[in-house]
């Protein structure tokens, strides 16, 4: 917190809207209809999505940790609740989620916290084994049939015109930041990144906090498995295709590190908007879906840059 | 000399520590691809069929050049995402430059060079940037390769439109890329000379030990005189070379450039072969000869499955656990040994 006061702590705060800021004006020069209230609103639901995802790797990159896993753990999560909510109803649905998922971020934080597998490799053999778990449970196709409760819970659902995927997102947000700022397994979090050694020394159980870590990850990972799964209304086992790196992306963008220690929700939601806005306005503009995957990646790398030459001044 | 005296040597007490030296001393990658093909080759008699082993060699020939590649990055403490992106890169811009060339009325001969050096050229320009990235804006491998992965398969999309690019001569497929010399695939013979030259690069070539130096301890490494920023961009670039005489060899083979060649899939591939061959993620340590075993490895697990009809699906979870397995067994390994 201490450092969002200093100057330099400002910048990462103030570039970020202002680069959006610019983008959003340079696309509506192109093309006026990008800065419409319809599509600003259409922008920020669309992101809530990205959102808990970003939100989820975040609290592992905190860590100086990684979680290849998010984008499969989301596809098995998704295809296992609608599975269970076709069957039993949408409670049984959510509730078969947060198991899968709670069960899936366990493991990871325990085979990185226990067997001290490097994260990459630990979350990459998760990645196989939920491909593979969620390619055998749909069989490939996509489970159709979820109870309309659910979508109207997770997608259709508004309280006072706000609609839900975006207040699920604010949640997450706010309690994010409450747990990360406010209670010692969130500062935690940070001591563990920052410097594991003295964390340890420092008296921080920095293995139950790594195990914690990945589980809230995969938590929040399935939740907005529960949110997609919604929003199109079926199981689909091709839902996480990209979004890991997405999530890694825009969490960086958004200036946590990876480096561990560094960065806050903040940061992560507006990487979070940033990348979905770019993609939108790519969209609106026509640009070619292959350029956009060039333009995605040319912003990563810059963005990264940007973060190390701030980091080294 | 009967007389019984108490050594002074380190006895170890029990069986399990004495199982561990002596796993510690040959690796337990060679002593399971052993213990895998005994198996096998008892319970499975398809197994030991010439065409069958040939089979399994070519696969792990493709998948072992590209882990070469990867393990020179993992050795100077990097990693590279793109490898995949590459294959598919160097496949795509080969074949359009090859055809173009050929169209145009141009001997057969200087239109596989020219595709050649396009391919290669193209994959050496994302190893370069990766490098630059890397050594001189020092920022994170994983975010450079991350973009890079996104920008070269852009690229090959953009050229292609996801279309096959047909038209390459006739002497590159045939001639080439389905040649048999000495009674093996041709690409098996491509692979086995690559391979060598990088173990020759990393035991007679000061490369060797330049790479270990400057993933092993950057600081020392650079007190010691050593290029830190040339070696880390050398190893990017000889990984995405590495990745794009792979991507020549696969269109040589199927004989079409394609944009879905190689992917994300390889680079995991890649990554995983190079873990289970010891190659650490720290950085400073890694041999090819056991990049190849491990490669050879994958291969014969994927092709005992495949010969026991197991589900392509749960091949995956195999592998995912292989993997982990593999790390943590390294890791409690290297545990122990400092124990004892």
């Amino acid at each position: 917190m201490s450092d969002q006061l200093s100057l330099r702590g400002m910048i990462p705060h103030l570039a970020l809207p202002l680069a959006l800021a610019v983008m959003l004006a340079g696309f509506s020069a192109v093309e006026p209809r990008s800065l419409s209230a319809g599509n600003l609103l259409n922008v920020l639901e669309q992101s809530s999505y990205l959102i808990v995802f970003t939100l989820a790797q975040t609290v592992v990159l905190l860590t100086r940790g990684f979680d290849l896993s998010v984008g499969m753990a989301a596809s098995a999560v998704s295809v296992a609740a609608a599975l269970a909510a076709v069957s039993f109803g949408g409670g049984a649905g959510v509730a078969v989620a947060l198991l899968l998922a709670g069960g899936i971020g366990l493991v990871n934080g325990a085979v990185v916290a226990l067997l001290r597998v490097n994260p990459f490799v630990a979350t990459l053999g998760m990645l196989n084994i939920c491909l593979g778990l969620s390619s055998t449970l749909s069989g490939g196709r996509p489970v159709t049939g979820v109870p309309d409760g659910l979508t109207t819970l997770f997608y259709s659902g508004a309280v006072l015109g706000v609609p839900a995927p975006v207040l699920i997102a604010a949640l997450c947000t706010g309690g994010l930041a409450l747990l990360l700022h406010r209670t010692v397994f969130g500062r935690s979090l940070y001591l563990t990144g920052g410097n594991p050694r003295a964390a340890e020394v420092a008296g921080v159980r920095v293995r139950l906090t790594l195990i914690g870590a990945y589980t809230l990850c995969a938590l929040l990972a399935g939740l907005g498995a529960v949110m997609l799964t919604a929003r199109t209304g079926s199981g689909e086992p091709s839902l996480g295709g990209s979004l890991t790196l997405e999530s890694i992306a825009a969490a960086v963008i958004g200036g946590v590190s990876l480096r561990g220690g560094a960065g806050g929700v903040t940061g992560a939601v507006l990487g979070a908007v940033f990348v979905t806005a770019l993609s939108n306005g790519m969209n609106l503009t026509r640009v070619d879906g292959n350029v956009q995957m060039i333009v995605l990646g040319v912003v990563v790398v810059a963005a990264v840059a940007l973060d190390r030459f701030r980091g080294s001044r | 000399m009967s007389v019984h005296l108490p050594s002074h040597h380190p006895q170890p007490q029990q069986f399990s520590d004495r199982l561990m030296l002596a796993v510690a001393g040959i690796g337990l990658l060679p002593l399971l691809l052993v213990a895998l093909v005994a198996v096998l080759a008892l319970t499975e008699p398809r197994f030991l069929g010439a065409v069958n082993l040939l089979n399994i060699l070519r696969t792990a020939s493709v998948l072992a050049v590209v882990a070469s590649g990867q393990m020179l990055v993992l050795i100077v403490g990097g990693f590279d995402l793109s490898v995949g992106a590459v294959v598919a890169l160097s496949s795509t811009v080969g074949a359009t430059a090859m055809a173009g060339v050929a169209a145009s009325g141009a001997s057969p001969a200087l239109a596989v060079t020219a595709g050649c050096a396009a391919g290669l050229g193209a994959g050496a320009v994302v190893g370069l940037v990766n490098g630059l990235c890397v050594a001189v804006l020092k920022v994170s491998p994983f975010m450079v390769t991350l973009g890079t992965m996104s920008a070269a398969s852009g690229v090959a999309l953009l050229l292609t439109n996801g279309i096959p690019v047909y038209g390459l001569p006739d002497g590159f497929v045939s001639g080439f890329g389905r040649a048999v010399w000495l009674g093996l695939p041709s690409a098996l013979v491509v692979s086995v000379v690559l391979l060598g030259a990088v173990a020759v690069m990393q035991r007679h070539t000061l490369a060797g030990p330049a790479l270990r130096a400057v993933g092993g301890n950057l600081q020392a490494a650079r007190v010691s005189g050593v290029a830190v920023r040339g070696w880390t961009v050398a190893a990017y670039v000889g990984c995405a070379v590495l990745a794009s005489l792979t991507g020549l060899l696969l269109t040589a083979r199927i004989g079409s450039g394609q944009a879905s060649l190689g992917g994300l899939n390889m680079t995991m591939e890649s990554i995983a072969t190079a873990v289970i061959a010891g190659v650490s993620l720290r950085g400073g340590a890694g041999r090819v000869e056991m990049v190849a075993l491990g490669a050879v490895f994958l291969a014969v697990i994927s092709n005992a499955m495949n010969l026991s009809r197991v589900d392509s699906k749960a091949q995956l979870v195999v592998l995912g656990v292989i993997l982990i397995a593999a790390v943590a067994l390294d890791e409690l390994g290297k545990r122990r040994r400092v124990r004892v």
